[in-house]
């Protein structure tokens, strides 16, 4: 193991685990008036009066009217309101907050507005939408010419469901205005995303914005985009106020109506010849909800990993994100990738057994090499560790043997394993690094030889705090406890860029890193220095062109292959996990411990997001189950110990060779666990939460 | 107004009853999940003579205010009760919710309920006018409607002592913990010889209320190995014309199919 | 006016008997140890012990605690058992995000106080209603197995 890599005491330990913590919902100021919004609980309406009762001393309503700046949440384009202009676009559309001192007569009050809606027929499913908010596709070489000469064409759709992120800590903020300014703190894993859109709904110049991150129990994308539509919601109604307003949402109102993952169809025509693949035309459609908030980028990532882990010449990839009027879909981990890495894996899966070869043996014939052109036609440039990886995983779970074995059983328990092969692609998807983001990070020597790390990513419990300050503790050759870090204060840290995109480590990190070589040259004890570093794009990169859809969507990639082994109850159809074993190429781990902590967590969640996390809105655009007794996260008992390995594979321009590592471990698990169901049920499956209830319809004979 | 009262004594639970509309809370783990601004709640679980459990000659008497956590601890409960409180919920819902709780619920997914309904439990209610003993298939008037006057208060538990030791028991819930069941089965043979000499079942959360049906049970009574095999399909038949699931979260076909491929287990793992 | 024991000291709280315990601990004793994941007794994070046993603080009425006795993570801190699951859990960094530590490292006490040598299944079921969305468990699982080895003779 690199010394790099040898595990030591997190920075954050201590105040989390002594209690002492203080999240959003811990601060109390002065005179702080609590918020509570009120919601569309309508799909598509025009609201025609909005009623309001004799409101109490110092209670009041918040509107659209109290916006001083724009009424729009800037994201990636404007379109998301701070409070509803006449029309509602989805069930949970901010119409209103109040806001009072006592947090239970703020609840009565809401309980008593009354809202007159004009409802107008919603558009609840996806394949019926008439709004395309984005639109990409891209090609190489000749599919029409594949597809001409095939042999055959296999055609399959696959449809993937919503997630919800579930972190523990719901979406909470608190916004005071002081001397002119107004200051915004709270759950979040973008400070800077929230500073520009604060300045734009209250109308401020940026430098009488400041936004601070508190110590944060959960991201996961959740709070990438989120948190801004909040801020400026609160930001908003303190200044109305002109006192501290605090809103911390309710699990209920969290799980219905903040962002989720996109949940997509995906159809492929895969050219076969000689019993080759020749060619594959990929048809992705993803449901964006009601505002266009991240799907741009989300469907872009998508359609990147549309063909995989494979070599595909001849490739066409169609993309769209619609519009539908449901909850506005965002980040969450995998980003995009989840969902189409779902659809390739059980597309070769199901090819292969078309064909009568081994899913396995089928894939090793297509799986890129270093060299190799990606689906953008840009190139990887680095070694592909995927053979060894999968040898890694077939000596722990005993993968090919088992997976022979469990053809064809009988009995009251059928066992099953299956594997899949994945990639992350590394940081912010195409040349928004280098143009939009434009990252600096700051690391300051104090007089007394301490050295602050000064960036606005986010420790959002993936360890940030810690890794960063090894980098930079090691590279300067300090004690990593000499290495101080606070949360990210916009009056006092540069932007670094969003706390997403797995950017972090090996983007940041390596500003961080270079930054200490500097200063360890430059050294002055007893001064004051500050070292300030710019990003810039590695050279090797071919320059990835937005319109064109071409180049290299990512510096480099992060690789991964699962295999799950499951045992099915017939009687019941309830499925017991006997086991999980993950493979992941993050590079060079920065801290072994907190690696292992993230490819464990992300695995989880994907096998969640596989089996029992189960969320739909039924015909009035509702979201039904909006709890935890509803939407079905694993507790400890339901999975066995996940054993997860690394691969040694240190990527040159990444901090001691580190790569993206916080997304990957998500990005494989669904198709590992569905065809191990498939080897178990001995049928061809094609949509994730594959439940109990579509395994008992498979036992029934009644496969759809 | 609101009000709320402790009382250490049955006596003093009685009265209040008795005079004021309260709302008894034992554990609150259920009252507590949407609760009532304007409720007075009385607190009973302080109350000793609802959280004893003894045995007398025939019956196992458990106080309702005993948590699931006291009835898992204590060694006259049978195991298959305690098996199946010991998969309700976790640890810290277990230590507060009481069996009073979960069968006045009057919910057919209420779990302990169902291995009392299997044993034929009654149920000992008092009020200040005086006291019933009913058999708990008796309490469940349709979906949470219980034959339970506002003054009157679910005090004891009677269950069989003898004959519950070869048990058949299966909860069917979206996970292993923290799970609401969806299908939840219990079956019990007793044997003597080579007949069958008592056999009963009962199948939670697919019904308004969790389904006994003693004279199907009854098929088998009395009846040899050999004799019962051959009534299996008339049993089974019948089973499948009682069990019809309501609308819920999860369809009522997969409830259905659970619960018949339990009972044709149930016959088989005993020898039908 | 309900009294009862608060991390070792005698409180009374002026709090009405029908709140719940979670936001009698947070608002009136500004006990923020004390986490508020879902105020439905299904995460876990609020968790605190009652007269020696795990609960969910969110599905307890206030006037249900007369007399007893409540120990939040600020009281459980200070205890060398404490000392020991700190040092286990950070010895395989399990804390990430933390949210539901507090209540993690009540749910171990709990488990160990009961059964000083638990098995891992044994370890699983007594963490079973305390959810975690960051770690998928395994760390938290380890850390307490470890304190059982070094804690022996505390528990």
């Amino acid at each position: 193991m690199e010394k790099i890599s040898e595990s030591v005491k997190k920075k954050d330990h201590d105040d989390k685990i002594r209690g002492s913590a203080l999240y959003v919902d811990d601060h109390v100021m002065d005179d702080m008036l609590y918020g509570k919004l009120l919601h569309s609980t309508k799909a598509k309406a025009k609201i025609i009066n909005i009623s309001i009762p004799k409101l109490p001393q110092g209670y009041f309503v918040v509107d659209k009217n109290d916006v001083t700046g724009v009424n729009r949440v800037h994201i990636v384009e404007d379109d998301t309101p701070v409070y509803v202009e006449n029309t509602v676009e989805y069930v949970g559309d901010p119409i209103l907050m109040v806001v009072g001192p006592d947090f239970k007569e703020v609840e009565a009050i809401l309980n008593n507005i009354i809202v007159t809606y004009e409802e107008e027929i919603p558009v609840l499913d996806m394949t019926k939408s008439d709004t395309v908010f984005f639109n990409y596709n891209y090609e190489k070489g000749d599919i029409d010419k594949a597809l001409k000469e095939a042999d055959c064409i296999f055609i399959e759709t696959f449809q993937t469901g919503y997630q919800e992120q579930a972190y523990l800590e719901t979406q909470g903020m608190i916004a005071y205005p002081h001397d002119g300014r107004m200051t915004v703190r709270g759950s979040m894993q973008c400070p800077y995303y929230v500073y520009g859109a604060v300045s734009k709904a209250l109308g401020y110049e940026a430098k009488d914005i400041q936004i601070i991150q508190d110590v944060t129990g959960g991201g996961f994308g959740g709070k990438e985009a989120f948190p801004s539509i909040l801020a400026c919601q609160v930001a908003v109604a303190a200044k109305k106020a002109n006192k501290p307003v605090k809103v911390i949402f309710g699990r209920r109102e969290d799980m219905e109506f903040t962002s989720k993952r996109h949940p997509s169809i995906s159809t492929y025509k895969v050219a076969i010849k000689d019993g080759k693949i020749t060619g594959m035309d990929i048809d992705v459609l993803f449901n964006s909800g009601a505002y266009t908030t991240l799907s741009p980028v989300v469907l872009q990532r998508g359609l990147i990993c549309a063909n995989g882990v494979y070599r595909i010449d001849n490739l066409r990839v169609v993309g769209r994100a619609v519009k539908i009027n449901t909850v506005p879909c965002g980040a969450y981990r995998g980003f995009g990738a989840p969902q189409t890495f779902f659809a390739v894996e059980m597309i070769m899966d199901h090819i292969a057994k078309e064909i009568g070869v081994d899913s396995l043996e089928f894939k090793e014939e297509y799986i890129v090499k270093q060299g190799d052109s990606t689906s953008t036609s840009g190139k990887y440039h680095f070694h592909v560790p995927l053979p060894e990886m999968i040898d890694q995983i077939d000596k722990l779970a005993d993968y090919r043997t088992k997976r022979k074995q469990y053809i064809n059983q009988a009995g009251r328990y059928r066992k099953g394993i299956g594997m899949s092969l994945f990639f992350h692609g590394c940081g912010f998807t195409g040349s928004g690094e280098r143009d939009f983001i434009k990252a600096v990070a700051k690391i300051k020597k104090n007089s007394d030889d301490t050295v602050e790390i000064l960036v606005s990513n986010s420790d959002i419990g993936q360890g940030l705090k810690t890794t960063f300050s090894k980098i930079v503790g090691d590279t300067l050759g300090i004690p990593y406890e000499q290495v101080l870090i606070n949360n990210p204060d916009t009056d006092l840290v540069p932007d670094s860029g969003p706390t997403v995109a797995s950017r972090s480590l090996m983007t940041v990190g390596e500003l961080l890193r270079r930054a200490s070589e500097k200063l360890k040259k430059e050294w002055k004890a007893g001064e004051v220095q500050v070292i300030e570093e710019h990003f810039v794009e590695p050279d090797f990169i071919i320059p990835f062109n937005l319109d064109k859809f071409k180049g290299d969507a990512y510096p480099t990639y992060s690789w991964g292959v699962n295999a799950i082994e499951v045992e099915v109850d017939t009687l019941t159809a309830e499925t017991k996990i006997l086991g999980a074993w993950g493979s992941f190429d993050v590079g060079v781990p920065i801290d072994m411990n907190i690696i292992q902590g993230q490819m464990q967590g992300g695995f989880l969640q994907g096998i969640g997001y596989s089996s029992m996390e189960q969320m739909s809105s039924n015909d009035k655009g509702m979201i039904r189950n909006n709890s935890f007794s509803d939407y079905i996260i694993p507790t400890a008992v339901d999975v066995p110990n996940l054993v997860t390995e690394i691969i040694n594979n240190p990527y040159s321009h990444g901090p001691y060779g580190a790569k993206g590592a916080g997304e990957l471990p998500l990005v494989g698990a669904a198709p590992a666990y569905v065809e191990a169901m498939e080897n178990a049920l001995g049928a061809d499956l094609n949509k994730i939460p594959f439940t109990t209830e579509d395994t008992m319809n498979v036992l029934q004979g009644v496969h759809k | 107004m609101v009000n709320f009262y402790k009382p250490t004594k049955l006596k003093e639970v009685l009265d209040i009853l008795s005079k004021e509309v309260v709302t008894p809370y034992a554990g609150g783990t259920d009252l507590m999940i949407d609760p009532d601004e304007n409720a007075s709640y009385l607190f009973i679980n302080k109350v000793q003579e609802m959280k004893n459990i003894v045995e007398d000659k025939e019956y196992i008497r458990i106080g309702a205010a005993c948590t699931y956590t006291d009835i898992i601890e204590n060694k006259l409960i049978p195991e298959v009760l305690k098996e199946a409180v010991s998969q309700i919920a976790a640890p810290a819902i277990r230590n507060l919710g009481t069996v009073g709780g979960n069968i006045c619920n009057g919910s057919p997914k209420a779990d302990s309920a169902l291995i009392f309904f299997a044993a034929d439990s009654k149920l000992r209610i008092v009020s200040s006018r005086g006291e019933k003993v009913i058999p708990i298939i008796d309490f469940y008037l349709g979906r949470k409607k219980l034959a339970l006057e506002k003054d009157e208060l679910l005090v004891e538990i009677l269950m069989n002592k003898n004959g519950l030791n070869n048990y058949y028991y299966k909860k069917v819930g979206a996970r292993k913990a923290l799970a609401i069941s969806r299908v939840s089965f219990v079956g019990i043979i007793n044997t003597a010889g080579d007949k069958i000499i008592d056999c009963r079942t009962a199948f939670g959360a697919v019904s308004d209320v969790i389904i006994r049906r003693e004279k199907i049970d009854a098929i088998f009574i009395g009846k040899t190995f050999e004799e019962a095999k051959a009534l299996k399909d008339k049993y089974l038949a019948a089973y499948e014309q009682e069990i019809i699931p309501i609308r819920g979260r999860v369809s009522a076909e997969y409830r259905k199919t659970v619960c018949m491929n339990l009972l044709r287990d149930f016959l088989e793992s005993n020898g039908i | 006016m309900i009294k009862f024991n608060l991390n070792g000291k005698e409180v009374i709280s002026s709090s009405k008997e029908n709140e719940r315990l979670l936001d009698v601990l947070r608002n009136e004793f500004s006990i923020t140890g004390v986490k508020c994941g879902c105020k439905e007794g299904e995460c876990g994070a609020c968790s605190v012990i009652l007269d020696g046993r795990l609960v969910n603080s969110c599905m307890v009425a206030l006037g249900n605690i007369e007399e007893s006795t409540i120990v939040t993570i600020e009281g459980y801190r200070e205890t060398k058992r404490f000392d020991v699951l700190d040092k286990a859990y950070a010895s395989v960094s399990a804390v990430q995000c933390g949210f539901c530590i507090p209540g993690m490292i009540l749910a171990s006490e709990c488990i160990l106080d009961k059964n000083p040598n638990p098995t891992e299944d044994e370890i699983r079921e007594g963490i079973s209603g305390n959810l975690c969305r960051c770690t998928g468990y395994n760390a938290i699982v380890k850390a307490i197995s470890i304190a059982a080895k070094e804690g022996q003779g505390l528990w």
